[in-house]
């Protein structure tokens, strides 16, 4: 889910680079109040590559498949990492695949990188129902509602920046249906994500806890 | 997956001699100037600045259409059926189909510039080593953190990447999607495929985890992080000299940058 070149004019790939900034800013400033943040960086780094190759795992669908985003799950295990690992991302796929862009490189992280960031911090409010529901279910639900919302979100600004910019000459009304028509159409997909996050964080909880207690 | 970026970095041509720094000011800035172009009769203007680029850097043209293909695809799925949706004249009919003028035009603009836009991006990162790339962004103000993730990110993707086929055939070769994908039912993915996938991709991620452990273990050794030695593996290249500004990389950017400000100028006139 990204927005190539072209479709979008200068002023909104230049408000998009904008906006990712003070982003981008914040995440990198919360990363050095960190205790070492060098002893991080390969960590984030790899883990960055892992998200990138993993996000072209195909998920059989009958009688097709999809791809999987991860910004939910990328959000809740790398958390203020996230948003230079979305930029890292972004780059190489745009720079490699072509998919995404250089100009619509600001509006891209801002579209999956906001959301990843919305995902860490709903991921960490399972610490306050621990003791209501049990350790293991409300990390359950938590990393369920990360990955299902993180998707949610960067579909929901995905279309709305589409659809309000492409010169269609619809009007408002027809656009904020469209909007809302395609947001629904991807329900499904936030479930699969969802779903997939959720077996995820338990894989690593028992394999690897400290994956997921690191930051989140 | 083809991941190698420095595949044609190494010839010989106007653009792969460029000052990097200059380089990389010089074709963003184009690349901007490209996507603000709202007025239809400039298309055929910036496409033909982004050939006449992509011939000085020598690069062949197969090249360029392996890399405009996927994205090509993708960009037709999204702006398709802007001509039979969008605008008030009529030029075409045939029973429910309806192409209009309007929606024509806009999909024209859109294609050009996407082609513009790429075709650009493309010489810039495929006319430059990447690393210098790099550590140019780094030497212009890229945080030393992003530089670093970057270029960690940059050498072990194709080792996570074989990783990954390499698990994906052991599962393969054990049975899995062997199941006939007829009897299930359809748009439900499979729960229990769906947990083998996610113990897949968590797997993946242990994997590099502790893989990073030990070279996060490797690099102090070397210095890495170190006050007194200052050890980084991003160093940010020397600041241009005046001496620069006054040879061939100087007038490039100095016409890019003419170039550049005359498309603002007449879309805005």
């Amino acid at each position: 889910m990204h927005i190539p070149d072209g479709i979008l004019p200068a002023s909104v790939c230049i408000a998009g680079y904008a906006i990712a900034a003070p982003f981008a800013w914040y995440s990198l400033r919360q990363i050095n109040r960190l205790k070492d943040p060098t002893e991080e960086l390969p960590k984030a780094s790899l883990l960055t590559a892992a998200f990138f190759i993993a996000s072209s795992i195909n998920i059989p669908v009958p009688p097709s498949s999809v791809h999987l985003v991860l910004n939910g799950l990328l959000g809740s295990v790398l958390g203020y990492f996230a948003f230079p690992a979305i930029l890292v991302g972004l780059f190489f796929q745009a720079i490699m695949f072509g998919h995404g862009g250089l100009t619509t490189l600001g509006v891209d992280a801002v579209m999956m990188g906001v959301p990843a960031l919305v995902a860490h911090h709903i991921f960490r409010v399972r610490h306050a129902f621990r003791q209501k529901l049990g350790e293991k279910l409300a990390t359950n639900i938590f990393a369920f509602l990360a990955g299902a919302l993180g998707l949610g979100l960067s579909a929901v600004i995905f279309f709305f920046l589409v659809i309000t910019n492409i010169p269609s000459g619809f009007d408002a009304q027809t656009e904020q249906a469209a909007v809302y028509g395609l947001t629904l159409a991807h329900l499904p997909l936030m479930l699969i994500e969802g779903t997939f996050t959720l077996l995820l964080v338990a894989f690593l909880q028992r394999v690897k806890p400290e994956l997921i207690e690191r930051r989140g | 997956m083809r991941f190698e970026l420095d595949e044609y970095a190494y010839l010989d041509s106007p653009l792969h001699r460029w000052e990097p720094r200059f380089k990389l000011i010089g074709l963003l800035v184009l690349i901007f100037a490209f996507a603000f172009v709202k007025d239809l009769r400039l298309v055929p203007v910036v496409l033909a600045i982004a050939a006449t680029l992509y011939s000085l850097s020598r690069m062949p043209l197969s090249f360029l259409i392996s890399r405009l293909r996927y994205p090509g695809f993708f960009l037709l799925g999204v702006i398709l059926l802007l001509p039979f949706l969008s605008g008030e004249t009529v030029i075409w009919q045939c029973g429910v189909l309806t192409l209009r003028q309007e929606g024509i035009l806009a999909m024209l603009l859109v294609v050009g510039r996407f082609l513009a836009i790429m075709t650009t991006a493309l010489i810039l990162m495929g006319t430059t080593p990447f690393l210098t790339t790099v550590k140019t962004m780094r030497s212009l103000g890229l945080p030393s953190l992003i530089a670093d993730m970057t270029l960690l990110t940059y050498r072990y993707l194709y080792d996570i990447a074989a990783n990954l086929s390499t698990m994906q055939q052991a599962m393969q070769l054990r049975g899995f999607g062997a199941s006939d994908q007829k009897k299930r039912l359809p748009f439900m993915p499979d729960l229990r495929e769906l947990g083998l996938l996610a113990s897949l991709a968590g797997t993946l991620f242990v994997r590099s985890y502790e893989q990073s452990e030990r070279i996060y273990k490797a690099m102090r050794l070397r210095g890495y992080g170190s006050e007194k030695f200052k050890v980084r593996p991003v160093h940010a290249g020397s600041p241009p000299s005046s001496a620069d500004l006054r040879t061939w990389s100087g007038a490039g950017l100095v016409c890019t940058l003419l170039v550049a400000t005359s498309l603002v100028v007449a879309e805005i006139l």
